[in-house]
């Protein structure tokens, strides 16, 4: 029996000193995070970056960390128009869009301060993308170039969201090491002037220009050197810079790449997905089996059950066009039905019949009298892989030929040079209008308002033409000129950065 | 006479079936209070024959020939000396021994004599649990213990929320941990309280510190019963009994939501002759059953204990269940006197069936919730009409309540093994080596099939609305974990003359492996056996899996010194390592010092007659909280970002981002706390007691921490040590125990936890925000400096408009009006920066769910053959967010009743109840309620039925008593309960919460 006692001892210290030396020798405490990709680990990884930067035009989370194109940039670009009402019911997100809408919003605006960190979001992404390119090894030169063209584009058209909605903005152009460096460099939490934002966006689109192939030789929903010249005449526009305009929107039309579909109503429609007139839209489908979609975009701007109610309805029913619109088309203009989807409201009852032959019911069972036409999606005659889900995928068009057009008249009535009447006219001709003689600014604005209405344009079209205070005042609207022409800057961001980011005039 | 014959026929019986020796029976009482005492020594002197008494205090023995004297000894009492004679019952009350107090409890590695104890630690006995007919042990153990505040949802098969001496971090890891029979874990759910002998709670840091790392939010050892040395003892346990929901909100009834509809909107909703009560349609009352049957038997060699426990908890939602199986052998064998060994094991399966949580999915993936559509659904639509549903939806935004459960199917499977072995080598007299191995093995199958409905009149009794399913989807997911842990100690015990040393020394090693895995397809028939993903559309085809690991490695140490019995020093170090943590951090050390004086051991305290005990102790010590993601300060690669290149019909090119920034310098949370108490004793130990303050403070709590936007983060905020907190408090604890005469004994404890929450700083960082419940509401709790985590900051009323010319007036300073859409009968809400707009920067602090003070009141009689025991547990000075009110957002919505008749209107000018309203009002503390209450936690009421009449059938114990948990409750609160289990950030927010329950139940135990 001492033996065993003798044993047993002796085992135990072998044992526990064997425990210690083993552990002493920090294998056993050095796991490696498992299913975590780590940096390292990948070959491919600069290729995902940069598809990980086109994603981040996606976000939609409006109520949490991001929004590029979702809920809040339709009511950051069209229900602060005069085009759109907040729509739903009077008291249904009375905060934050009713705000936005009546020019009551503050520094805590929940969509200001995630349309601010979506687009920051993106533009991080971008550096990320660019870092990982420059150091990669594996990918041949004319392919990097062509994507840090990508990228670049992407990261010029954030920063031209952002300088048109907030004015000066930092300028953040580089990925920091860590935290501490991104507090010592200035640039993350220092605003600079819009103009320098605007040279920067310049050089990012000049160089997607010089490196991008043509709309031919692109796979589709990559961006194309088309787009870029498109959208860098739309930064000139901005910037009231009328012979780039014209040089960069003849090159777009000269390159025959783009032309005008004939038939207006079916751009918004999945059949119209990257058409010839399409130059730059952000692209949804699926993935996983599942719908890839932006959160929001179509589900808040669906025809929204009420009064008697009783049927299934398309969504929230915001950003809901308003008279002020409808009343500014001219009669017969196509466009009128093709952009909005009206109620019946006739009291005959027979409700609104949509182009896929669903029924929309009539107006003592819907919410609201007006809804946004583009933003319709067919369960029937359109194919998603869950439809079922009533926040189905559309792509959100940013760039269309006819505003190459449009552009390219502006900038004619300008310079002197070019025919500002035949562009115009042409976009007249689609929309079933008789052609005018001569067109004058005026009218090259007004056609913008209809091309382009609910399609997130307008309200900071009429910042650039310099007359939104009248606009907005003529709607009824709070604003206050020389504030309202931007928006405020997050409050969140103010605080975190020490009050070194500053308040844009007129909010506190 | 009848008691008495049968009594000598026994007698008659025991002496011809067991020839020269016979049988003595009997039990063992505490002298002071009439109350059994289990796991006495019974020994027949001179000799090692003996047993120990059973939970009942109840032995039998088999006297050897010749022998006729029994000493009976148990720690903390006076060993008594019997001589047999001719009796064959021997009932005896056991006086305690003042003088030594040698209560031994479990500490962690080891046991100490309580008295040495110079930490703050308390023992709640497995009897006193056993009695509640609740599923887990710790929630048995509500309002028993000081300092440890117990927050339970009353949902089956949930486990319930522990916070011992406040929350001491932001982040979620707040959870206890559990050593169960020194296997370390965070849910206990799979143990039968039938199992347990003790739980020993260690709450503050310097007896905590022990377990290092592990310790920073105190814990919870538990001791599994063991067999003793005697013949085969066979326990019966059980009860039946009932549940029903408690404290229901009462909702608007059709007229009253018709007058109240056409009050907010101008015209009166659609009638019809229904007048649904959507809670009465999903609820039910309910039956609950636990059976429990034990065999222990042992010798001085080998002993074994053998259980299994059933329980079967239908909740009082319909289709809702819970159902556990439990099965523990615990067996220990001596082979010499210097070598023993042992092996506690147990296995758990448990089946979830609609589980509350698992069902708020609907049939898109969206979080809807069946109470909240009960809240929310109208009560002039039908529930069910000859088996069509009425259609809330086609009426308003709302499904049907009881269609979200008929066409829903989850059940969560778990079967877990748990169990730990040990060996333990005594070398010389002084020296004890042990090593044990500990493992725990889970693994959970959930499967949910989402049935097809079209929203037709198959279905529907009329046809329309947004509630439908078109096509069924079925998902499953298995997760599995297993854990090993490995400790190896040395214990040295010696007597030096009048100093007493212990220490103990050694190492641990402990290992985590978690992998999970998820599927799902769509389009499967609605036969539950052809529930399986191959029967699916494989077009449909999702999975998902995700994996973790971590160890840790530690080395510890302890001295017990104590001089005479009188002055005490603890002093405790240990060594942990993390693999969470980055290299540079990864090893901290965690020391503590107590030190004790027992002055009622003083010569010159000896002449005083009015402490039988008095004795200061006063502590010191630091712990750790490890529990972060394990890929905390590695940066990884977010997968999975796609964009859909070549067009929206074909599937989307994958991509990345690296969108989490991560701290590389993160390290552990450390707690410092300092704890000083006295223990006294007065009125020959009738009165004992117990006052305690603690002061902790968490120094470098983890916390999320925003950063700007520019530095691109997807969720704009990195994990990192920042932030301060403390957690104050006094706790008292009074004993008051008395015997009146031979028939009639009581005790009534009480004891009451007052602490403050504070966050002292955030290092520069910007507030928390949490409790994020959309609609109009935002953010409704704020973590910042000065305030209790997770307070809440919402808006304040001032009143109600009483005119649309009062609101017009309402202006700020510069002549701006505030609430320019405002009108008669809208809240008044106060500008507090004078800008002219309502918006958050005009927040203010309104408390926080955390408790100013908790208390438990805890009785107990014995009269005769009769006990009655009560349990009262109550809160004071928390808050509750009525988050279900608050995100009423449509005008169809139902209200409360409350709200109809309390409504502000031209005749009634309330100023607390806002008119006739359609929702989304701002998030103000016109939501922010008391969360005071008290209640009747249990009641019971036992009678022992006399042993003598039920010998015949070989019964040695028979007890039959009637229990109720949550008899009564005493709120403020008007919502369902204020007891609200969260993250520490977003507790205390009722949004869809499981009511509390009231269960009155019968049972049983019997003894063979």
């Amino acid at each position: 029996m001492k033996k065993l006692t003798f044993i047993l001892t002796s085992l135990f210290v072998i044992i526990t000193l064997g425990i210690i030396t083993s552990s002493c020798s920090e294998s056993f405490l050095d796991i490696k995070v498992q299913g975590g990709e780590t940096i390292d680990a990948d070959p491919n990884l600069a290729t995902k970056l940069v598809t990980g930067v086109y994603n981040s035009l996606t976000q939609g989370d409006c109520f949490g960390n991001g929004d590029v194109h979702g809920w809040a940039f339709t009511s950051l670009t069209c229900t602060i128009s005069d085009d759109a009402d907040k729509g739903s019911t009077p008291s249904d997100q009375a905060v934050p869009i009713g705000d936005i809408d009546n020019f009551t919003l503050t520094s805590t605006n929940k969509f200001c301060e995630t349309i601010w960190g979506g687009h920051f979001n993106g533009i991080g992404a971008a550096n990320q993308a660019l870092n990982a390119l420059s150091s990669s090894t594996t990918i041949d030169a004319a392919q990097l170039k062509e994507y840090q063209a990508e990228v670049r584009f992407i990261r010029g058209y954030l920063y031209f969201n952002m300088v048109r909605m907030f004015g000066a903005v930092p300028l953040v152009l580089r990925v920091p090491a860590d935290l501490e460096d991104a507090a010592n460099d200035p640039a993350y939490s220092t605003r600079v002037d819009a103009s320098i934002v605007y040279d920067s966006i310049a050089r990012d689109l000049q160089f997607a220009i010089d490196h991008l192939p043509i709309k031919a030789q692109a796979v589709t929903g990559h961006v194309t050197k088309g787009a870029a010249q498109a959208m860098l005449a739309k930064v000139y526009m901005y910037r009231g810079d009328w012979p780039k305009v014209q040089a960069l929107t003849d090159a777009v039309i000269a390159s025959g790449q783009y032309s005008l579909v004939s038939d207006y109503a079916t751009i918004w429609r999945q059949a119209g997905d990257n058409n010839d007139e399409s130059i730059f839209e952000i692209q949804t489908g699926n993935f996983n089996n599942a719908n890839l979609k932006i959160d929001n975009y179509i589900v808040s701007q669906g025809p929204r059950s009420g009064g008697k109610g009783g049927w299934d309805d398309l969504g929230y029913g915001f950003n809901t066009p308003t008279t002020s619109l409808i009343n500014a088309y001219e009669p017969n203009d196509l466009r009128k039905a093709a952009t909005i989807l009206f109620i019946d409201n006739s009291g005959t009852h027979k409700g609104t019949v949509l182009w896929d032959g669903r029924r929309i019911p009539s107006s003592d069972s819907v919410q609201n009298l007006y809804y946004n036409y583009k933003a319709y999606t067919s369960m029937t005659k359109e194919t998603f892989k869950i439809v079922a889900d009533k926040d189905r995928p559309k792509n959100v068009r940013i760039l269309r030929y006819a505003e190459v057009l449009l552009m390219n008249a502006e900038a004619s009535l300008h310079t002197g040079s070019g025919d500002a009447t035949a562009q115009v006219n042409k976009i007249r001709t689609r929309a079933g209008l008789p052609s005018k003689a001569s067109v004058t600014i005026d009218d090259v604005w007004k056609e913008r308002r209809l091309e382009f209405a609910m399609e997130h344009d307008r309200f900071w079209d009429l910042v650039r033409q310099g007359r939104a205070a009248q606009v907005m005042q003529a709607a009824g609207k709070k604003f206050v000129a020389g504030t309202h022409e931007l928006l405020p800057v997050p409050n969140s961001q103010i605080i975190l950065s020490g009050g070194k980011i500053s308040q844009n005039f007129g909010y506190n | 006479m009848m008691p008495k014959l049968l009594f000598f026929k026994l007698l008659f019986l025991v002496c011809i079936s067991t020839y020269g020796q016979r049988t003595v029976q009997g039990t063992v009482t505490s002298k002071d209070d009439g109350q059994p005492i289990p796991g006495v020594n019974v020994v027949v002197q001179g000799t090692t024959t003996g047993t120990a008494t059973d939970v009942d205090g109840k032995f039998s023995l088999s006297l050897p020939p010749g022998q006729n004297t029994l000493n009976f000894s148990f720690l903390g009492y006076v060993t008594q000396t019997i001589t047999v004679g001719e009796q064959s019952v021997i009932d005896i009350a056991l006086a305690t021994d003042t003088q030594t107090l040698e209560e031994v409890v479990v500490v962690g590695y080891g046991v100490q004599k309580k008295s040495d104890i110079t930490g703050s630690t308390a023992t709640v006995g497995g009897a006193e649990l056993i009695r509640q007919p609740v599923l887990t042990a710790t929630q048995a153990m509500q309002g028993k213990v000081a300092g440890v505040q117990i927050i339970s949802s009353g949902q089956p098969g949930s486990s319930p929320q522990i916070r011992i001496r406040g929350v001491g971090t932001t982040l979620s890891g707040t959870t206890s941990l559990y050593v169960v029979d020194g296997v370390l874990t965070d849910d206990i759910s799979n143990i039968n309280t039938a199992d347990i002998v003790d739980m020993n709670i260690l709450k503050d840091a310097s007896s905590a510190a022990i377990y290092g790392s592990r310790g920073a939010n105190g814990v919870i050892i538990i001791t599994t019963k063991r067999g003793s040395n005697g013949k085969l003892k066979i326990d019966y346990n059980n009860n039946i009994g009932i549940r029903q929901a408690a404290n229901l909100v009462q909702m608007a009834n059709s007229r009253e939501y018709s007058n109240y509809v056409q009050a907010a909107t101008g015209s009166a909703p659609a009638t019809s002759s229904y007048d649904t009560d959507w809670y009465k349609t999903i609820l039910r009352n309910a039956w609950q059953q636990s059976h429990n049957l034990s065999l222990s038997a042992g010798t001085d060699k080998s002993t074994y204990l053998f259980n299994v426990g059933y329980l079967d908890d239908n909740g009082i939602v319909v289709d809702n269940s819970f159902k556990r199986f439990t099965m523990r052998l615990n067996n220990e064998y001596k082979i010499t006197d210097q070598v023993k060994f042992g092996l506690q094991s147990s296995y758990a399966n448990s089946i979830n069936q609609n589980g509350f949580n698992n069902i708020n999915i609907d049939a898109y993936g969206n979080v809807g919730s069946v109470y909240n559509d009960a809240y929310r659904a109208a009560p002039f639509i039908a529930d069910i009409v000859d088996g069509r549903y009425g259609n809330t939806s086609a009426y308003q935004n709302v499904g049907n309540p009881l269609l979200d459960i008929k066409n829903n199917s989850i059940k969560v499977k778990e079967d877990r093994f748990q169990g730990s072995s040990f060996l333990e080598v005594k070398p010389l007299p002084w020296l004890t080596l042990r090593s044990s191995i500990g493992a725990d093995l889970r693994n959970t199958l959930s499967r949910a099939y989402n049935y097809q409905f079209k929203n037709d009149e198959t279905t529907f009794l009329v046809s329309g609305g947004n509630q439908q399913n078109t096509l069924s989807n079925l998902s499953v997911r298995n997760n599995q974990s297993f854990r090993w842990v490995f400790d190896n100690t040395f214990t040295i015990a010696k007597t030096f003359g009048k100093h007493d040393i212990v220490f103990l020394g050694g190492t641990t090693a402990e290992k985590y492996k978690f992998n999970s895995f998820s599927a799902s397809r769509k389009d499967v028939p609605a036969d539950p056996d052809l529930w399986y993903l191959n029967v699916g559309d494989a077009n449909t085809s999702t999975n998902d899996a995700s994996g973790d690991a971590w160890s840790r490695n530690s080395y510890l140490a302890r001295l017990n010194y104590s001089y005479d019995g009188k002055y005490l020093l603890t002093a405790t170090v240990r060594r942990d390592g993390s693999s969470r943590l980055p290299g540079k951090n990864r090893w901290q050390q965690y020391p503590s010092f107590g030190v004790g004086w027992i002055l009622s051991r003083e010569s010159f305290m000896q002449a005083q007659t009015v402490f039988d005990l008095l004795k200061l102790r006063a502590s010191y010590g630091k712990v750790g909280n490890d529990q972060i993601p394990t890929d905390s300060y590695i940066k990884t690669v977010a997968l999975n970002l796609p964009y859909a290149f070549n067009g929206s019909t074909s599937p989307a090119t994958n991509g990345a981002q690296i969108n989490q920034f991560k701290d590389p310098n993160i390290t552990w949370e450390t707690t410092e706390e300092y704890d000083v108490a006295i223990e006294f004793g007065i009125i020959q130990s009738k009165l004992t007691g117990e006052v305690n303050y603690y002061n902790k403070k968490v120094n470098n709590a983890l916390i999320n921490k925003p950063i700007l936007y520019t530095v691109l983060d997807a969720d704009h905020q990195v994990l990192t040590n920042a932030a301060v907190i403390t957690n104050k408090g006094v706790e008292v604890v009074l004993n008051w125990k008395d015997k009146i005469n031979e028939n009639l004994s009581y005790n009534v404890s009480a004891n009451a936890t007052f602490n403050k929450n504070n966050v002292v700083s955030l290092n520069g960082g910007l507030p928390v925000q949490g409790g994020g419940i959309g609609a109009a509401q935002g953010f409704v709790t704020n973590t910042d400096v000065g305030h209790a985590v997770g307070s809440f900051y919402v808006l304040k009323k001032l009143g109600v408009f009483n005119t649309d010319a009062e609101a017009a007036e309402y202006v700020s300073s510069s002549g701006k009006q505030i609430q320019p859409t405002a009108k008669a009968g809208d809240f008044k809400y106060e500008d507090v920066n004078d800008d002219g707009v309502i918006d958050n920067k005009d927040k203010q602090y309104f408390g926080s769910y955390q408790p100013v003070a908790y208390f438990g009141v805890n009785l107990g009689v014995n009269y005769k053959r009769w006990d009655f025991s009560m349990s009262i547990y109550g809160n004071i000075g928390n808050k509750v967010y009525n988050g279900k009110k608050a995100v009423r957002v449509l005008g169809t919505d139902n209200v409360e009743k409350d709200m109809v008749y309390k409504r502000w209107t031209p005749a009634n000018r309330s100023q607390d109840e806002p008119g006739a309203n359609t929702g989304n009002l701002l998030a103000s503390d016109y939501f922010v309620e008391s969360g005071s209450f008290a209640r009747i936690n249990n009641l019971t009421v036992g009678y022992t039925i006399p042993s003598e009449s039920l010998e015949r059938f070989k019964i040695t114990s028979f007890r039959v008593y009637a229990t109720s948990q949550n008899l009564f409750t005493y709120k403020k609160y008007s919502g369902f309960t204020s007891e609200l289990p969260g993250d520490v950030i977003n507790s205390g927010i009722e949004l869809s919460a499981y009511p509390t329950t009231r269960t009155i139940a019968m049972g049983v135990n019997i003894g063979f």
